[in-house]
């Protein structure tokens, strides 16, 4: 079967970049790498791409195809080739580019061993091994399936605006840890996790949990984040101020208070710079009566489903309580 | 398109957009939808208490979908990306784990609450008007050709990723918004950045990060001569609109581009009244070109 595609070449040595076009013939059941590996073997060797095991498990071949970041060994090319599409194959995003499809990864390793993704046990050893529940496990598996190919973070819109942003990957690592029963390090990783640069930079635009060639679903992660942190009352970042204004407006009246947003979120002295811009939203009629906010009908509802809700949360000590107990013995 | 729809107009059309929501009833009214009032309903939780409190937010979703199906409907009808994917997050949730939607409607029930047996279905106005019967019938009532205006279309993200929950088209090739702007009359202006993020959730608490994302899809639809840009999302519209004069000292350039809420855009089409689609609440104006391209009444008749 012929394919053909563009490929997006760069050069460090000149700091030229171009779009060079390919056509080769490889089988049908032809991959995005193994149509690359054809246009390497047969047109020009020295087209540059990572790749290793061929079976989407080491994480090598993360690239773009038409913008969207796919691992290469995992995408046939057959479906493109029958429509007529000649896709255009670049480096992935926000990663340095070394040379042709090869990012520098170091960005994206040093992320990662700022969440420190190993496990933090108590300085005693356990006298036996420690025995995980099925149910323990199952808190942490999508996490723990990241290949850290990087297909997340080369979409993070977030990233794009904040390159210390710590991102999909490695929030979804820190999850990991965070989640994990024997882990004794739990609260201070939600500490630092919750700081700038953290779990509240997500503006869950959604693109990593789209890409993610395993199902890690990183997004999702970045929200169990942020609940663990609610349980260990850890809401002094803005992110987390910002979800609790949401929580209690649902309480008092069903729906936001838009009003309480801006003081709440950034503070009453945050606030008064942002008055001019209030005035601007207020003479076109954008800012609801703060006395009178709009409310839904039986709201004693959901007064009351929050109450049972809370009480039937357990407590932080009940859970790290259990966790030792079904953990350590 | 349903005859009947449970309409959730959700937190922001019921407060700072309301222009919105009273564009929303006009232009399903004039395609002879009925819209069901659902007046006990809250927020559908957003993205920040599902976050937060992602048992409360699955247990106000619960409750939300039950007063759906008791109103009659087997169908919601949203006008909010984020309330489009929470309540359809919440419902797969619920109906594909009989055992979670027994816990759930337990706690309803002890609560006094009526509980939720399953039987419903989340739509966006978006995918009910661009598709089948509903896109032949907007056809016939889009009686003002909006000829020569260039529309910019805006995603958002919650109405595209994840596209296993959403599913409703290519999340990288969406086309719906092209779609009806044609039927509009008017020519789309295509741009990378349309299925990108407003930034929106964050930009209170990160505003400089916010912005930064704003920037994208405002300064590629300006390069690509869009005259106005439409969005399904009243967040989206939010941060696009109103925060654009910041966007604007981000970049570094002006924009002055009016942002359309997707049914605003149809309501002109439709003919319905300025005092309706409520344009005047934007906090960027139309400028009387735009005005003039949009068929306005008010300008036509001044003509």
């Amino acid at each position: 079967m012929e394919f053909t595609l563009k490929i997006e070449r760069y050069d460090p040595d000149t700091d030229q970049g171009r779009l060079q076009e390919f056509t080769v013939d490889a089988p049908e059941t032809a991959t995005l790498l193994d149509v690359l590996d054809v246009v390497k073997d047969t047109v020009d060797g020295s087209v540059t791409y990572r790749k290793s095991c061929r079976m989407a498990v080491c994480g090598s071949c993360g690239m773009r195809m038409d913008g969207a970041a796919v691992l290469a060994c995992k995408t046939p090319m057959a479906p493109l080739a029958e429509e007529g599409r000649v896709p255009v194959i670049s480096p992935m995003g926000n990663l340095p580019v070394i040379k042709d499809l090869v990012v520098d990864m170091d960005p994206f390793w040093a992320k990662f061993k700022a969440v420190k993704p190993w496990l933090e046990e108590d300085d005693r050893p356990p006298v036996k091994e420690w025995r995980v529940q099925q149910e323990e496990l199952d808190r942490i598996m999508k996490e723990a399936l990241c290949i850290q190919c990087g297909c997340c973070v080369s979409e993070c819109n977030s990233m794009e605006a904040d390159p210390d942003f710590l991102g999909p990957a490695a929030l979804a690592k820190a999850q990991r840890f965070v989640g994990d029963a024997r882990d004794r390090d739990r609260s201070e990783r939600l500490r630092t996790l919750n700081g700038p640069h953290g779990v509240w930079d997500c503006t869950r635009c959604y693109f990593c949990n789209q890409r993610c060639p395993k199902g890690v679903d990183p997004r999702d992660a970045i929200a169990k984040l942020g609940a663990e942190a609610f349980r260990e009352r850890l809401t002094r970042d803005e992110g987390a101020k910002h979800a609790k204004v949401f929580v209690s407006s649902t309480y008092r009246g069903g729906y936001l208070r838009e009003t309480e947003l801006v003081p709440k979120t950034i503070g009453p002295i945050g606030a008064i710079t942002q008055i001019p811009f209030a005035l601007q939203l207020a003479r076109a009629g954008k800012v609801p009566n703060p006395l009178s906010p709009h409310k839904a009908k039986d709201n004693a509802e959901v007064k009351r489903l929050w109450k049972l809700l809370e009480a039937q949360t357990p407590t932080t000590r009940e859970r790290a309580t259990r966790g030792a107990d079904g953990a350590g013995a | 398109m349903k005859d009947r729809y449970a309409y959730y107009p959700g937190c922001l059309a019921s407060l700072s957009q309301k222009e919105l929501d009273s564009s929303s009833r006009a232009i399903m009214g004039k395609l002879g939808v009925e819209l069901v009032e659902m007046p006990s309903v809250t927020c559908c939780g957003a993205g920040d208490i599902h976050e937060a409190k992602p048992d409360y937010y699955l247990h106000i979703s619960a409750r939300i979908l039950g007063q759906a199906e008791r109103s009659g409907c087997d169908t919601i009808l949203t006008i909010c990306n984020v309330c489009t994917l929470n309540l359809r997050q919440a419902n797969e949730r619920l109906r594909e784990n009989p055992e979670e939607l027994a816990r759930v409607n337990d706690n309803l029930q002890q609560t006094g609450i009526g509980t939720y047996q399953g039987g419903v279905d989340v739509r966006h106005l978006l995918w009910e008007v661009s598709t089948g019967d509903g896109y032949e019938r907007f056809k016939e009532i889009a009686v003002r050709s909006l000829e020569g205006l260039k529309v910019a279309p805006f995603y958002g993200c919650q109405i595209l990723r994840p596209a296993k929950l959403l599913g409703f088209e290519d999340p990288d090739r969406p086309e719906s918004l092209e779609r009806l702007i044609t039927a509009c009359g008017a020519e789309p202006v295509d741009y990378p950045a349309k299925v990108k993020c407003c930034g929106f959730p964050i930009v209170l608490a990160r505003e400089d990060v916010a912005l930064g994302e704003l920037v994208q899809p405002l300064s590629q639809a300006t390069e690509a001569g869009a005259d106005v840009m439409v969005t399904p999302c009243p967040l989206c519209h939010l941060s696009l609109d109103a925060w654009q004069a910041k966007a604007e000292n981000t970049a570094g350039e002006e924009f002055n581009l009016p942002i359309l809420h997707l049914a605003q855009l149809l309501g002109a089409a439709a003919g319905i009244e300025e005092s309706t689609l409520k344009f005047r609440r934007h906090i960027t104006r139309l400028s009387d070109d735009v005005k003039e391209k949009l068929k306005l009444p008010s300008v036509v008749s001044a003509d």
